[in-house]
Parts: structure tokens; C-alpha cells; sequence
């Protein structure tokens, strides 16, 4: 009876160190590593709701954006970078995901674009007034045309008083 | 003497810079062009709606099963071409509806294209697995196609008719008799096979 009991509490221990064995060596061979929420975060944030305007997956709530930040748990726990998830993204939906092309050219083209605008503005704005300055600085009269018309009003103004001037005289 | 004077103060103002204010016009008026074309043309652009008639934008779709099915390959046959997405409701409530009616119209030169729109292959593989649909279906790669169809959500049906023309589309979850209807129709018009 005591053989028989030292013999299956061998047969268990040698199952439990064989299980653990084996256990440990799938966990091995599982490439897969715990992703947090914040890191799952971190990338959802710089991708757009395939659904909804202008939001991005971190802050939806669409079942399409809870199916898109599980792929990226997956990617990410796949041991791809934060980066290579994003590239991932853009070459199976396009570049929409990201908000602005992935292009090159088109992507300095959107960028730069407001700026430049901007910058002509600011430019054009700065010229006319540094012109302004110079030649508008010191007051000057106004077109020689004015003048006659300026002296025509004093005329007319004396030739008014006059006229006052002679009606209150003959009404004394 | 003092009207005099401020009479002669009111002639008197600070020289204009001519060039400069034409400048500042026509720097203005360019900027108000692009701003009113980029505004036009982003109008034109969200006002374009998914096509109802004419040719049916070509494409070629490789589904999750490796095959390449272009379009133009179909000509002669009905397709019906359904855009979908594991993550929408109304989707669900149109699969087996649409799987039964493939069953009944697979033999009758009908072929039915399903395209994943912004979905994972592993969520679209499941959904297939789970409402049993066996005909073609595939991942929009990229949103191309649902580009070229202009599509504004899922699900979004459009019938082609033989000749490769758009015979009908509907933005809404099908019925069996309506999507029947729909297809026969499209059956009695266009080039006999």
C-alpha cells in the first residue's frame, strides 16, 4: 500500500514538473507580449475613425473603432512598433486613417500650404506699410486742384458776410 | 481767420500709396479666389453622391480566399456588389438575406461581390464564418473601391446589369423579395447571355 502511494505521488510530481515544462515552453514559443491600454492608446491617437468625422480612435466610441484598437493591441503584442502599426493601418485603409497623406509631396503640400499663404499675407501687408511710411509719412497738401477751390470757398464765404452785413445796415 | 485755417487743415490729408493699395487689392482678391475654389471644389466634392446610372466603375477585387475577380470579367452577368463591415448592425440584418438569395440566383448568371469596407480581415473572415456566405467576398484595400463608388456608409448595394451599367443601388439592409425584385429586373434588361 505505501509502494503504491510512493508511486503515485512520484507519477504526480513527475506531471506537474512535465506540465510546467511544457507550459513554459509554449509561453516561449508565443510571441505575443501583454499590451496596456495606454500603449493601445497611444497609437489610437493618431488614427481616425473610419466611421466618424474627425475623431479619433481613442475617444470613439463606434464598434468599428473597438475592432480597430484591438488590431492595434494585436499589432502591437505582435512586437510591431507603435510606428509600423500606423504604416499597417495606412496600407490596408488608405491614408485617410491618418488624417493628412502619407505622401511626400502631398503631405508638405497640405502643410506648408496655410503657412505659405500666411507668410504672403503677412508679406504683402508689411510692404504696404513700410511704403506707406516712406511715402506717406510727412502730410502733404492735398492736389493742386483743391487749392482754387479752397480760396473760392473764402470767397464765398467774405461775399456771404457782405451780403449780411449790407441787409443789417439797411434795416437799421 | 480760424475758419480759414481749418478750412485749409480739411484739404489737407496724407498722400495715398496708389501702388501699394492695388497691391494689397489684387493680393486680397487672389487670396479670396483660392479660398472661395478650395471652398467650391470640397463642396463639389462632398455633393458627388454614389452613382445611379451609367458605367459601373471598374475594379478588381482579390478576395479572402487569393482569388482576383475583376469586374470587366463579369460582363454578360448580373452582379450585385453589397459593401459591408463587420462592425455594422444593419449588415447583419441583411447577410442571410442576401446568402439565400445567392443560393437561388448562383445558377442563373448572377454573381454576387461582397467588399469588406474598413474592416480586418480577421473580423470579416469571422463575420463570413458566422451568417455561412459563401459567395466572393473581400477586403476594400485601401477604400479604393468604396471610393470609386463614393459609398457614404455600409451596408450599400448596387445592382450591375449585363452590359456592366449601374441598374439600381440601395443604401439600406435588403429584403429577400426586394433584392429578388431588383435582380430580376436587372435579368430582363441588357445584352442576353
Amino acid at each position: 500500500m505505501k509502494n503504491l502511494l510512493r508511486i503515485a505521488l512520484s507519477l504526480l510530481v513527475i506531471g506537474v514538473a512535465l506540465s510546467a515544462v511544457t507550459l513554459s515552453a509554449y509561453a516561449q514559443d508565443d510571441p505575443r507580449r501583454p499590451v496596456t491600454d495606454d500603449e493601445v492608446n497611444a497609437v489610437s491617437k493618431k488614427l481616425y475613425c473610419p466611421v466618424c468625422e474627425n475623431i479619433t480612435l481613442d475617444t470613439c466610441g463606434t464598434l468599428a473603432c473597438a475592432q480597430w484598437r484591438e488590431e492595434v493591441r494585436l499589432l502591437l503584442s505582435e512586437g510591431n512598433t507603435p510606428e509600423q502599426v500606423i504604416e499597417n493601418f495606412v496600407a490596408r485603409f488608405g491614408d485617410r486613417v491618418v488624417g493628412t497623406p502619407v505622401d511626400p509631396t502631398l503631405r508638405a503640400l497640405s502643410l506648408v500650404t496655410p503657412w505659405l499663404l500666411s507668410g504672403l499675407v503677412l508679406l504683402g501687408t508689411a510692404i504696404i506699410f513700410l511704403r506707406w511710411r516712406k511715402e506717406g509719412g510727412a502730410p502733404t497738401p492735398k492736389a493742386s486742384a483743391a487749392q482754387p477751390s479752397a480760396s473760392a470757398s473764402v470767397r464765398s464765404l467774405e461775399t456771404y458776410r457782405a451780403r449780411i452785413e449790407a441787409d443789417l445796415a439797411a434795416r437799421r | 481767420m480760424t475758419e480759414l485755417r481749418m478750412a485749409e487743415d480739411l484739404q489737407v490729408e496724407r498722400a495715398p500709396s496708389k501702388r501699394g493699395a492695388n497691391f494689397l487689392i489684387v493680393l486680397a482678391a487672389a487670396i479670396l479666389a483660392s479660398m472661395a475654389l478650395i471652398f467650391g471644389l470640397g463642396l463639389r466634392h462632398q455633393q458627388r453622391t454614389q452613382p445611379t446610372e451609367g458605367a459601373a466603375p471598374l475594379f478588381t477585387l482579390k478576395t479572402l480566399n487569393g482569388e482576383e475577380i475583376a469586374l470587366e470579367s463579369l460582363r454578360g452577368k448580373v452582379v450585385v456588389l453589397n459593401f459591408w463591415a463587420s462592425w455594422c448592425g444593419p449588415c447583419r440584418d441583411e447577410a442571410a438575406e442576401l446568402e439565400a438569395a445567392w443560393q437561388q440566383y448562383k445558377d442563373k448568371g448572377v454573381v454576387f461581390l461582397g467588399i469588406a469596407y474598413t474592416d480586418t480581415e480577421r473580423n470579416a473572415q469571422a463575420y463570413l464564418k458566422e451568417y455561412g456566405i459563401t459567395y466572393p467576398n473581400g477586403l476594400d484595400y485601401q477604400t479604393r473601391i468604396s471610393a470609386l463608388y463614393r459609398i457614404s456608409g455600409v451596408p450599400e448595394t448596387f445592382i450591375i446589369d449585363r452590359d456592366g451599367q449601374i441598374s439600381e443601388f440601395v443604401m439600406m439592409p435588403l429584403k429577400r423579395p426586394q433584392l429578388s425584385a431588383m435582380i430580376e429586373r436587372a435579368l430582363a434588361k441588357g445584352a442576353q447571355p
